[in-house]
């Protein structure tokens, strides 16, 4: 009987404590998606409402007429999805044969992959905006895919290998036993198994890329090149703030990103440990 | 630095699965095909980041333009200059208090919050995917969502505080007097859930039976904690306060995105902001790299005296 009630106290007490984390947490997005669909007399009003009176799509249509928001989104997507397709055609091969084949400097690689994830963009920028200026490659798309190729890299491989690492050796023995061929193993047994991961890991460096605010700032300097971070901050940064459309913007970078979350939310723990997120 | 997370990933379970190998020397085809599969990957990573690294040590003793070619030869000089420059220290110790309490307050948050969804309730599922949320977020998103927040004339956060009685003049949240105390909110906010990840996911591998035998001898709640959950997180905090370390003293979005539209720029200008406004503010890529490099060596100072002081068998 005591028990029984200790354990609803307990719940109450564990439930009350997930509210208030939950407010904190979500609060903030709850505020901005509101703030989004208010006329812009309501967002300033004393006291504020907290569901818009007068919903309107006005701010998201100002966004996409009065400012560049639609190319920076374009940007943000053509760069986010390169990206992805570079480092995963890169990384899948390399993350297959650091697990299956055997050769000298095998486990020095897998060591210096991590340690490079250990570094943070602000300690390479320098050098790093020197060697692009001198390749040409300020102010183009291709030098933003390939700084965030270097450094979706080390993560990419360490995530793909301990995927390729998960599936038993024997399924591939078993395979080439029946007469496949390497390729052929890969093709038909290691890549089906492996594609959650492959998937996983590709959604990583996206959401990575397309949160980047860092090396877009630096590499580039075109309006019309402007990725939507950038973009963002600098609308924001605009004379006079005009907090319904830079809600209605914070609305469209977010979307995508809620999109995948929930398809990578299990492997976020994985993801981690392999430095996917970092920050 | 060695690689914390070589050994044991943050579930505590080994990442490294020995996998068997066909025995015997691999044939030569074998190996070639390993190396010409490895190769593009690495090119990337050598000429894309490690390379840069060695050229940001090279270009610290030039003086260098941030954007001509011309460059001087000067030594060890910019690292004089740096080391008597006040406004560098100042920014070492914007830097060190802003990591410092943004770290402690993240691990409290997060292990606090990670025991709570580590108990069974209805919702838990929804509840946790709240929490990891806002660090998957853009940055950008994170600093507008909180300066429209902490906005000092339309903002939610004075309206309460002041319809509350708490306050009875706004607070000038990105003034001078807040605008670190702002910092420091957004950052917890944005990276508790890095912590909440970490301790959750090593939670849920202690065995049930410890809580159990604790509960027979008798140890309460607070007993238990002590005594059987924080040793087991011992591992799992080891690395995530490192790694929080590493980043949180390395942050330049944050503050910088902070000061973008009227922020008291001077009392958050943390040793990031101020190299990047050295090398693209001021041109001066020389300077801006030997401060890179000195930000990295203070961190492996940093890391070397952690891992003496901490450094467990059983840890790594």
């Amino acid at each position: 009987m005591s028990r029984a009630r200790a354990w609803r106290s307990n719940l109450v007490l564990v439930l009350f404590a997930a509210a208030l984390l939950v407010v904190f947490a979500g609060f903030p997005f709850a505020w901005m998606i509101s703030t989004a669909f208010k006329e812009s007399r309501e967002i300033f009003a004393t006291p504020p409402s907290f569901l818009p009176r007068s919903f309107t799509l006005d701010n998201l249509q100002r966004l996409f007429v009065e400012t560049r928001a639609l190319t920076y989104l374009k940007n943000s997507i053509v760069v986010s999805l390169s990206t992805m397709a570079v480092t995963i055609a890169v990384a899948t091969p390399a993350a297959y044969s650091l697990t299956r084949f055997r050769f000298p400097g095998r486990e020095q690689l897998a060591g210096t992959i991590l340690f490079t994830y250990m570094f943070s963009p602000i300690m390479i920028i320098v050098p790093f905006y020197v060697m692009m200026r001198f390749l040409g490659l300020t102010n183009t798309h291709l030098g933003l895919v390939l700084a965030y190729t270097a450094f979706c890299l080390p993560f990419s491989l360490w995530m793909l290998r301990t995927f390729f690492q998960s599936i038993p050796i024997d399924i591939e023995q078993a395979a080439m036993v029946d007469g496949a061929n390497r390729v052929e193993t890969v093709l038909y047994v290691v890549l089906p198994l492996s594609l959650p991961g492959v998937l996983a890991t590709s959604i990583f460096t996206f959401v990575l890329t397309w949160n980047d605010y860092i090396f877009a700032r630096i590499l580039i300097s075109a309006d019309e090149l402007k990725t939507l971070p950038v973009g963002i901050a600098d609308l924001y940064n605009a004379s006079v703030v005009d907090w319904g459309m830079i809600m209605a913007a914070g609305l469209v970078i977010l979307t995508p990103v809620l999109a995948v979350f929930f398809l990578i939310q299990k492997y976020m723990v994985v993801g981690l440990g392999a430095g996917a997120l970092k920050g | 630095m060695s690689s914390p997370a070589d050994a044991k990933g943050f579930s505590g379970r080994p990442t490294t699965l020995a996998i068997a190998r066909p025995r015997g020397t691999p044939r030569l085809s074998e190996r070639v095909a390993g190396v010409l599969l490895v190769l593009p990957a690495l090119a990337l990573l050598l000429a894309l980041t490690l390379y840069p690294v060695v050229y940001g040590a090279w270009i610290s003793t030039f003086n260098k333009h941030s954007f001509f070619p011309e460059q001087t030869f000067v030594g060890l000089s910019n690292y004089a200059y740096v080391l008597t420059d006040a406004e560098f220290w100042v920014s070492v110790r914007l830097g060190t208090i802003y990591a410092l309490s943004s770290i402690v307050l993240q691990i409290v948050l997060g292990v606090a919050a990670a025991l709570v969804v580590n108990e069974r309730f209805p919702g838990r599922n929804l509840v946790r995917s709240i929490l990891i949320f806002p660090y998957v977020i853009p940055t950008v998103l994170a600093v507008i969502l909180w300066k429209w927040l902490l906005n000092s004339q339309f903002g939610l956060v004075n309206f309460l505080l002041e319809d509350a009685g708490i306050i009875d003049r706004p607070i000038s949240w990105m003034g001078k007097d807040w605008i670190m105390v702002s910092l420091i909110l957004v950052s917890v906010w944005q990276f508790f859930p890095f912590v909440l990840l970490g301790v959750l996911a090593r939670l849920q591998s202690i065995p049930g039976e410890l809580y159990e035998a604790a509960a027979i001898d008798g140890a309460n709640a607070v007993q238990r904690f002590v005594h059987v959950t924080l040793p087991q997180l011992q591992a799992v905090l080891f690395i995530v306060i490192l790694l929080r370390s590493i980043w949180m003293f390395t942050k330049f979005d944050t503050p910088w995105l902070m000061i973008l539209g009227g922020g008291a720029e001077t009392y958050i200008r943390t040793l990031p902001v101020y190299t990047y406004q050295r090398t693209f503010a001021y041109y001066e890529a020389g300077i801006g790299a030997t401060m890179a490099v000195l930000m990295f060596l203070m961190l492996a100072a940093i890391a070397a005296i952690y891992f003496r002081l901490f450094r467990r068998e059983e840890a790594l």
